[in-house]
């Protein structure tokens, strides 16, 4: 759940829109690893990803929608509420 | 008997400070269970979520008897008949008490729900002693009122020690701000203790001022939770652990 909101919020860090290698970088994720999140992500329609099929591999952008901003609020009220309480 | 003890000129004005306090605790239930949907792996949210459930229950149970007590509606009215007609003169004593233990067990089983959650080595023994010792304070204070604000005001003072150890490791405001409402509160217990019908509204105004501050850390709680950096993101909690995991 760390890494899931780690990767959203440099997503958004980057005005809601970063390019994977720089995501993988920021996030410190192997390649591997970060595709596994990135589906994840996806499925559950946290990202989405502007897949512009004519260009290069690196102008594939990942995108954080109202669902994955939502869902970084909500977390970060849980945190704020499990450091209250010291849970 | 009487049954409460808040002089005649402050009735009314106690169920006002009742309805508030159970506004708060809902607020605060609902926080935590929505954060255990969040992570259910985090069982700590779930227990607090039943904790504060439990106090707003209690709340709500001492409301509507006091309601009944007081207006005299709907219940009392039905109860008054059945007098009438059964000749069974305690009916309506009977109402009342079952209406203030259940506010009397209720709010004891949520604070030991409260304390319990940083006692992670209670056993099950120890838990099912505790049990039946809310139980008996919550049947002897019909008799001995003040049983019960003491045995509340014990427990209050394990959940404040609980939670100083936790400001001390962590020296966050949000840890201190809860630690005072528990101290305003514990106050208020003490304060309920005496018969003195003074002492009485005090306690009551105090226990006001304990949940206005923990309304104000529930409405700082989600706002930190929504507070923006300059440039619009939100990243004061996450964003962090990548750091980590790179020095690492």
């Amino acid at each position: 759940m760390e890494i899931i909101s780690d990767m959203l919020a440099v997503i958004l860090q980057k005005g809601g829109s970063i390019k994977p290698t720089h995501l993988m970088y920021k996030a410190n994720l192997s390649h591997k690893q970060m595709k596994g999140y990135l589906d994840e992500l996806e499925k559950k329609e946290l990202i989405s990803k502007n897949d512009d099929k004519k260009d290069f591999k690196e102008k594939i952008s990942i995108k954080i929608t109202n669902n994955g901003r939502t869902f970084l609020y909500k977390y970060s009220e849980m945190k704020q509420f499990e450091k209250t309480f010291g849970l | 008997m009487k049954i409460v003890l808040t002089p005649d000129w402050f009735l009314g004005f106690d169920v006002f400070i009742e309805l508030f306090s159970f506004i708060v605790l809902a607020i605060f239930s609902v926080l935590s269970l929505r954060n255990y949907k969040l992570n259910k792996s985090k069982k700590n949210f779930l227990y607090i979520g039943i904790g504060f459930g439990l106090i707003a229950l209690a709340q709500l149970a001492t409301i509507l008897t006091k309601a009944v007590l007081y207006y005299d509606i709907g219940i009392t009215q039905q109860i008054g008949q059945a007098i009438i007609t059964s000749n069974f003169v305690n009916s309506v004593d009977i109402f009342y008490h079952i209406g203030f233990f259940f506010y009397r067990f209720l709010t004891l089983a949520g604070f030991y729900m409260i304390y319990r959650l940083h006692n992670k080595r209670t056993y099950l023994g120890e838990s099912l002693l505790f049990g039946y010792f809310i139980l008996i304070s919550a049947l002897l204070s019909t008799e001995i009122y003040y049983f019960f604000y003491l045995t509340c005001l014990g427990i209050l003072m394990l959940i404040i020690r609980n939670y100083y150890v936790i400001y001390r490791e962590n020296h966050f405001l949000n840890t201190k701000l809860l630690l005072i409402a528990f101290g305003i509160l514990s106050l208020s217990q003490l304060l309920f203790i005496f018969p003195d019908g003074t002492l009485q509204v005090t306690a009551n105004i105090v226990e006001l001022i304990s949940y206005t501050l923990l309304l104000f850390l529930a409405i700082r709680i989600r706002k930190d939770g929504k507070k923006k950096k300059s440039d619009g993101d939100n990243i004061r909690h996450v964003g962090s652990n990548s750091a980590k995991r790179r020095k690492h």
